[in-house]
């Protein structure tokens, strides 16, 4: 009993000591790991991009084994008018928090929902207007918001999908919000009956059905939930990098650029809504 | 993407599997042996740690180890991040969480070794370490052999938990071409190099245990 209480003891102390040196570290260090200033941002800087690459169109590994998307075109091309270099890192979407504040990525740059999360980062100004949408089968006899009581819906794991559920009224009626990593499980789900509907952004809704070859076999359904706005998520506190980035897509978005980008037969096709940019004055 | 350019694809994914097994093994094998004597130290401090640490590399999911490598460890260590970070996070979760597996394994070979083959060693003049290389480790590496092809195989397969931390190996590319093509096919592809390779790993080790079967006729 002596040996087990003994064991114990040494197993807080080990745990305290880590709490120790993880407060320590924060209270020393004033400078965040990821924070750049604007003395960084002269050329043969480098931009890291974190993006999912399971979120077409705005990010995924293209027919060549490459990555490709609409954000990380745009990104690129802020990179090369700002002659800085440009990384695509790949993350797990799970984690993108702990990886923009560990410096791995620089900034979150992947169909990132802004509206919601004003508080969490230091944003661009949005570039795209997104609407998360409810995907059911068309023979499931689902037709509208108030059928999905005591369904289940999926949507993926810390998502703006599942805010957006969080914060509407179907939250109550709805049976159970099922979470996964990526959207190809979801509609995996959704074909073999396991869930009802998918809860998700409009693109990679489209492009999900296009990927199937049997569009008929889905309906979105006309109710959707609260729109919602995509933006460049950076670590709170950087302004200059946020600025510098946030300048250079409004240029390009106001010669023509971005337009030009998004028409590309790729991006539409995997479920691009050229509509939706909302950087571009009509 | 057609069937040929998933296989190459993945073929060349399954070279980062393979290296982060091979440096797993690597480094996970000796460490284990050093982790087993601590555990059986007379020393009440060095065995009471390695006690602590072979406890809580099994009792917490390898999953959380690989994120509290990958972003616990620059928290006390900031240099540490490299180009190559992620990959070294991998190796270093894996190293230390197979060591704590191996050292229990090697524990069960070397205390299953009868107190005879020591005082048989003693009185034939070996000294301590002579005796633990010369007589008792041969006899300890026999033994254990079934269970670590055991280990060694669940190895492979654990690889692919890196996708938690964005290393891009052959689960990870499998699943972003899932995504590209909205089928299962690279997931087929992908489970059957494993299991090609994981055949491969069985049938040396099995050579290796025949090899080692000397006094069987």
């Amino acid at each position: 009993m002596k040996k087990f209480i003994a064991m114990i003891l040494a197993l807080v102390m080990v745990f305290a000591l880590c709490a120790c040196g993880n407060n320590g570290d924060g209270n020393d260090t004033k400078k965040e790991a990821g924070v750049v200033t604007a003395d960084d941002l002269k050329e043969g800087f480098t931009l890291k991009v974190g993006f999912d690459p399971e979120f077409p169109p705005f990010g995924y590994l293209a027919a060549d084994g490459s990555y490709d998307g609409f954000d990380l075109a745009l990104a690129k091309e802020v990179c090369n008018r700002l002659g800085w270099g440009f990384e695509a890192v790949p993350i797990n979407w799970d984690a993108k928090t702990e990886e923009l504040k560990a410096g791995n990525v620089n900034c979150l740059w992947n169909g990132f929902t802004y509206t919601g999360r004003e508080d969490q980062f230091t944003w661009s100004d949005p570039y795209y207007e997104n609407e998360i949408v409810m995907v059911v089968k068309a023979d499931s006899g689902i037709t509208s918001f108030a059928d999905l009581a005591g369904k289940k819906v999926m949507a993926q794991a810390d998502s703006s999908a599942v805010t957006a559920l969080n914060r509407s009224k179907l939250k109550d009626t709805i049976g159970e919000v099922v979470e996964l990593g990526d959207y190809q499980m979801g509609f995996m789900e959704l074909d073999q009956g396991s869930v009802d509907a998918v809860a998700v952004d409009i693109g990679v809704a489209i492009s999900q059905m296009n990927k199937t070859g049997n569009e008929d076999a889905y309906v979105i359904l006309n109710e959707k939930l609260s729109p919602e706005q995509y933006a460049i998520g950076f670590l709170l506190g950087n302004e200059a990098l946020r600025d510098a980035v946030s300048a250079e897509l409004k240029n390009m978005a106001d010669d023509g650029t971005m337009l030009k980008i998004a028409q590309s037969s790729d991006y539409v096709q995997q479920g691009l809504v050229v509509d939706s940019l909302c950087m571009i004055s009509k | 993407m057609t069937l040929q350019t998933i296989l190459s694809e993945l073929t060349r994914c399954f070279g980062t599997t393979f290296s982060l097994f091979l440096l797993t093994l690597v480094g996970s094998l000796p460490l284990g042996l050093l982790i087993a004597l601590g555990r059986m130290s007379k020393n009440g401090l060095v065995s009471g740690i390695t006690r602590i640490y072979i406890s809580i590399m099994r009792g917490t999911p390898l999953m959380l180890q690989l994120w509290i490598v990958f972003f616990g460890l620059p928290k006390l260590l900031p240099d540490i991040v490299t180009g190559n970070w992620r990959y070294i996070a991998a190796v270093i979760a894996f190293v230390i969480n197979y060591a704590a597996y191996f050292a229990e394994i090697y524990r069960s070979g070397i205390e299953s070794i009868p107190r005879g083959q020591y005082e048989a060693a003693d009185v034939l003049g070996y000294g301590k370490v002579q005796t633990f290389f010369k007589i008792i480790l041969p006899q300890v590496i026999k033994i254990v052999l079934p269970s670590i092809t055991n280990e060694v195989i669940t190895l492979v397969k654990d690889t692919s938990l890196c996708y938690a931390i964005g290393v891009v190996e052959m689960f990870t590319r499998a699943k972003q071409i899932a995504t590209l093509n909205g089928t299962l096919t690279s997931f087929v592809v992908a489970g059957v190099i494993y299991y090609i390779f994981n055949y491969v790993v069985d049938w040396v080790m099995l050579r290796f245990e025949k090899k080692l079967s000397y006094y069987k006729a």
